[in-house]
């Protein structure tokens, strides 16, 4: 079985999405860093990725990212709910685990290239 | 007053008191749960890790009752709750009070898979657990045969009755469909049928609900995976290789998509000839036993070829109802092991918080 959360914090205390894994790593997410490596086609198409953020009529902005909600995809991937709409994102969890950003990982990951 | 003896007393006592299975004694175990010391009788709260035959439940009691009476304790009673009733929970806001999903699978058609499902359903219900039985073989339904019983899913208040048959609340598409007219879609329909299935029956509070797949690694398959965080999948297969072959293909994908295998089921173990007693491995025997260990996956037990399950399925009276039959037994065995696998990988489903 390859490697899953233990749990998931969607608002974690640093305005962060928190995993804690089953092997005991943790990892901390900022809304910005997961929703700029969106997984869905539409993201993944459009380069640079489409600013949600504001979205084209930047009055209609619907203030500072984050998640409004999340559900698993089986039990393989996170669905995020992303304030701005946002929602065809499937992030699996070799994904996330591919992406943590902490120091550890961020070199393993240069290690690697 | 100072006859009354004290909790720490009685767990003493109970410390010279071992589970059969475990080998080990009951308080380092961590089955105590409570002691309560009135004047007029103790109460001793056991909670087993894992589910156990009755019959092992009420000897544990009486041997607890008998450690704690030579401490010359009058009234000892002794409640042992078993974690069948109540596993763990898995999350989906599909089916809320479903505690968990079991997926009945095999690589092949015709191992036998249907008959399985239906009797580990009627397995589970007899420990004491809330069981519903889900069809997900649109295309070639035979659980509400297997099951038996003329009731029909009607709609009460905007969701689906399901129909109940010895004890089991069951949902197929078989209910819906004339005898003689056949399902003929493709994919979307399928996860479309799947969601309806789960969401729109009214299943209540289960603590399993299993389903029963069609062969292979197909829409419906994918479909469920994706929708609710299945707690995992049982694997039927036959003993010879052709069939064990497929099954790794079941395997395979269950992992891929991160879905625990509870374990591995043989049926057609075997057959006892019932002119003369002789046992013939018509399929060969023990492939899946040796096909389990090898890749580490628990085997759940097997279950013999016997004419009398054909004959009971077929009369939509489920071979596990008959509490005296050795093959009922062998039910009751291949659930007991899974209600134990259940209870050690449900713990492992990812959970949400939005706090």
């Amino acid at each position: 079985m390859a490697l899953a959360p233990r749990t998931i914090r969607l608002h974690g205390e640093g305005n962060d999405l928190v995993i804690e894994w089953a092997d005991g790593h943790h990892s901390s997410y900022s809304y910005q860093y997961l929703r700029d490596r969106c997984p869905c086609a539409t993201c993944l198409d459009s380069e640079p990725a489409p600013s949600w953020e504001s979205g084209p009529l930047p009055m209609f902005g619907s203030g500072p990212l984050k998640p409004e909600k999340a559900e698993l995809v089986g039990r393989y991937a996170l669905q995020i709910y992303w304030s701005d709409g946002h929602s065809s994102g499937i992030y699996t969890f070799d994904y996330l685990r591919d992406l943590c950003p902490c120091a550890d990982c961020e070199s393993a990951r240069e290690n690697v290239q | 007053m100072s006859s009354r003896i004290s909790p720490q007393q009685v767990l003493e006592a109970l410390k010279g008191v071992e589970d059969a299975a475990q080998q080990k004694d009951i308080v380092s175990l961590g089955y105590v749960k409570d002691i309560e010391v009135t004047s007029d009788r103790t109460v001793i709260v056991i909670e087993m890790k894992t589910a156990a035959p009755p019959k092992a439940n009420s000897q544990l009691a009486a041997t607890i009752r008998k450690a704690v009476e030579s401490l010359g304790v009058q009234k000892v009673e002794v409640e042992i709750a078993t974690p069948s009733a109540s596993p763990p929970k898995t999350q989906s806001n599909l089916i809320p009070n479903v505690k968990n999903t079991i997926a009945v699978a095999s690589g092949k058609g015709g191992v036998g898979k249907s008959t399985v499902a239906a009797n580990l359903a009627v397995a589970l219900n007899r420990q004491g657990a809330k069981v519903g039985l889900m069809d997900t073989d649109v295309y070639g339904p035979s659980v509400p045969a297997l099951m038996g019983g003329k009731q029909e899913p009607h709609v009460v208040e905007g969701k689906l009755e399901p129909p109940v048959e010895w004890g089991i609340k069951i949902i197929s598409m078989g209910y819906f469909l004339p005898e003689d007219e056949a399902v003929i879609w493709r994919g979307p329909m399928l996860h479309k049928t799947m969601q309806q299935f789960l969401g729109d029956v009214n299943w209540g509070e289960l603590d399993y609900l299993v389903m029963d797949l069609p062969p292979g690694t197909g829409d419906i398959q994918l479909s469920l995976s994706q929708t609710i965080p299945l707690t995992g999948a049982v694997i039927v297969s036959t003993p010879q290789d052709l069939a064990l072959d497929v099954a790794w293909k079941a395997i395979a994908m269950f992992k891929k998509l991160n879905i625990p295998i509870l374990g591995i089921v043989e049926n057609m173990s075997y057959y006892v000839c019932p002119h003369c007693g002789v046992r013939e491995d018509i399929f060969g025997h023990g492939g899946a036993k040796a096909a389990a260990d090898r890749l580490a996956m628990p085997f759940l037990g097997e279950i013999p070829l016997d004419p009398k399950i054909r004959v009971q399925s077929d009369a939509g009276r489920p071979i596990a109802l008959d509490l005296n039959s050795p093959l009922a037994e062998a039910y009751q065995s291949v659930a007991r092991a899974l209600a134990e696998q259940v209870t050690r990988v449900g713990q492992e489903i990812p959970q949400i918080m939005t706090e």
